[in-house]
């Protein structure tokens, strides 16, 4: 069915309905935990952005940012007391991880130093640790952990112009996300550590807080 | 000011809180034990939606997977066999919101109609500000000039304590269910959960309720312009 242009015009203005799924990221959600507007402490470093999980090749590849979308003043976020984990369910029950690969941060001995470690990496002896921004490679896996530009696009400005207006501004050339960053951690498995699924990968991430939450 | 635009505008700020960072007035961080259809927005409909039709509506290439199958539980799932292409996975370039926008709002069934309806517009910007890297790490370098860690370093300080120790703060997997099919009074619960709570349909009122209030903000102009909506009218 062709969409003229006023139909788009109006499918635009879609973006302005409460709860629609144009959120679909989950940067500062929930928002009684992480979004200063509600929670007078928020927890940036714990707050999840975006989870991609995709294959290429021989390779299964996942990304998950958290701390965004920052300012591209602002350092990357890593903190020791938070707790990452991405977690795949390979067999029924699917609502049940079969792998859990945790992610931590912990501070070098010389200023701005900072680390990162990786464990329960199918096929990986032990954990994968070294400094952040640099590639670690370990039997096969990839690992790095970064600030990287944010890469989720979507135009939200159009949301807050149309508040403050009362017209519809929203513009599909403009990303609310666009010149803001991410702390990210990246990982790149050889597919066949994942050859004894009896399903297709099903992929989630959590964080945690050391101590409750803040 | 159209009755559409009057309804966007009011709207506006409960989308806020659930997109940009922005808050809700009305958003409250209080974890309600058992879970119940939080309260909804929007002007009174004068009829009922019943939604029940999107979610079960099978989507596209996905072997079958109904809206609530991908949903349900809140993961995001990857068949090794076949290419990647959100829902089956989720690249770095997907057009994932305005993807979901039509499992949640069209009938799919209906010729002409796709899960590319809205992404061929496209709605929103169709990729990223900055292009991704073909080779590892894949995302783009940071905007800006922000200060850098150090990539020197042998030793670090990591916590040993056992996960006991940490209390969970957030989860995520499939874009659009916590954030807009999750209202703000049960967001703290939710994710405190995880995809065995989902698969016990402790969230499927509250879920069936935040479409409802979807379709009665949008799913009147949708037809306006010649849509198919996947919600029945009664």
């Amino acid at each position: 069915m062709p969409i003229t242009g006023t139909a788009a015009a109006i499918l635009a203005a879609m973006v302005f309905v409460p709860g629609a799924p144009m959120s679909a990221a989950d940067h500062l959600d929930p928002p009684g935990r992480t979004d200063i507007a509600v929670d007078p402490t928020p927890d940036l470093p714990a707050d999840l952005a975006d989870i991609f999980a995709w294959s290429v090749g021989d390779t299964v590849r996942v990304v998950v940012t958290f701390g965004g979308p920052s300012s591209p003043t602002l350092p990357a976020f890593y903190d020791r007391d938070v707790l990452y984990k991405i977690l795949i369910s390979t067999a029924a029950p699917t609502d049940r991880p079969d792998v859990i690969i945790t992610a931590r941060f912990g501070r070098g001995q010389n200023p701005n130093e900072w680390g990162v470690r990786f464990e329960g990496i199918p096929g990986v002896n032990g954990a994968i640790e070294g400094p952040v921004e640099t590639t670690l490679v370990k039997d096969g896996v990839k690992a790095r952990a970064g600030l990287f530009d944010d890469p989720f696009f979507f135009d939200s400005r159009g949301l807050r112009e149309t508040r403050a207006m009362g017209t519809i501004r929203i513009m599909n050339t403009r990303d609310f996300f666009a010149a803001q960053n991410d702390t990210a951690i990246v990982l790149e498995i050889p597919k066949d550590r994942f050859a004894s699924a009896t399903t297709p990968l099903g992929f989630w991430t959590t964080t945690s807080r050391f101590g409750g939450q803040l | 000011m159209s009755a559409l635009l009057r309804s966007l505008v009011i709207s506006a700020p409960l989308l806020l809180a659930a997109c940009s960072g922005g808050s809700s007035p009305t958003a409250t961080a209080t974890p309600t034990p058992t879970p119940t259809p939080s309260a909804t927005f929007g002007p009174p409909p004068t009829f009922a939606y019943n939604v029940e039709p999107c979610f079960t509506q099978v989507i596209p290439d996905t072997g079958g997977q109904t809206l609530r199958n991908l949903l349900v539980p809140d993961t995001l799932k990857l068949d090794l066999s076949r290419p990647s292409l959100y829902p089956n996975g989720r690249k770095l370039e997907d057009q994932v919101i305005d993807i979901t926008l039509t499992w949640l709002f069209l009938d799919l069934s209906v010729t002409g109609q796709s899960t590319r309806t809205f992404a061929n517009l496209p709605l929103n910007p169709p990729g990223n500000d900055r292009p991704f890297n073909a080779s590892f790490p894949f995302l783009a370098p940071p905007q800006g000039t922000p200060p850098l860690a150090a990539t020197t370093g042998t030793s670090f300080d990591f916590r040993t304590d056992p996960d006991s120790a940490f209390v969970q703060v957030d989860r995520f997997a499939m874009p659009g269910v916590s954030t807009v099919l999750i209202g703000a009074p049960l967001k703290n619960p939710y994710n405190d959960g995880s995809p065995s709570v989902d698969v016990t349909g402790q969230y499927r009122a509250e879920q069936t309720a935040q479409m409802v209030s979807l379709m009665n903000s949008i799913g009147d102009d949708l037809t306006m312009i010649g849509l198919k909506i996947c919600a029945t009218r009664s």
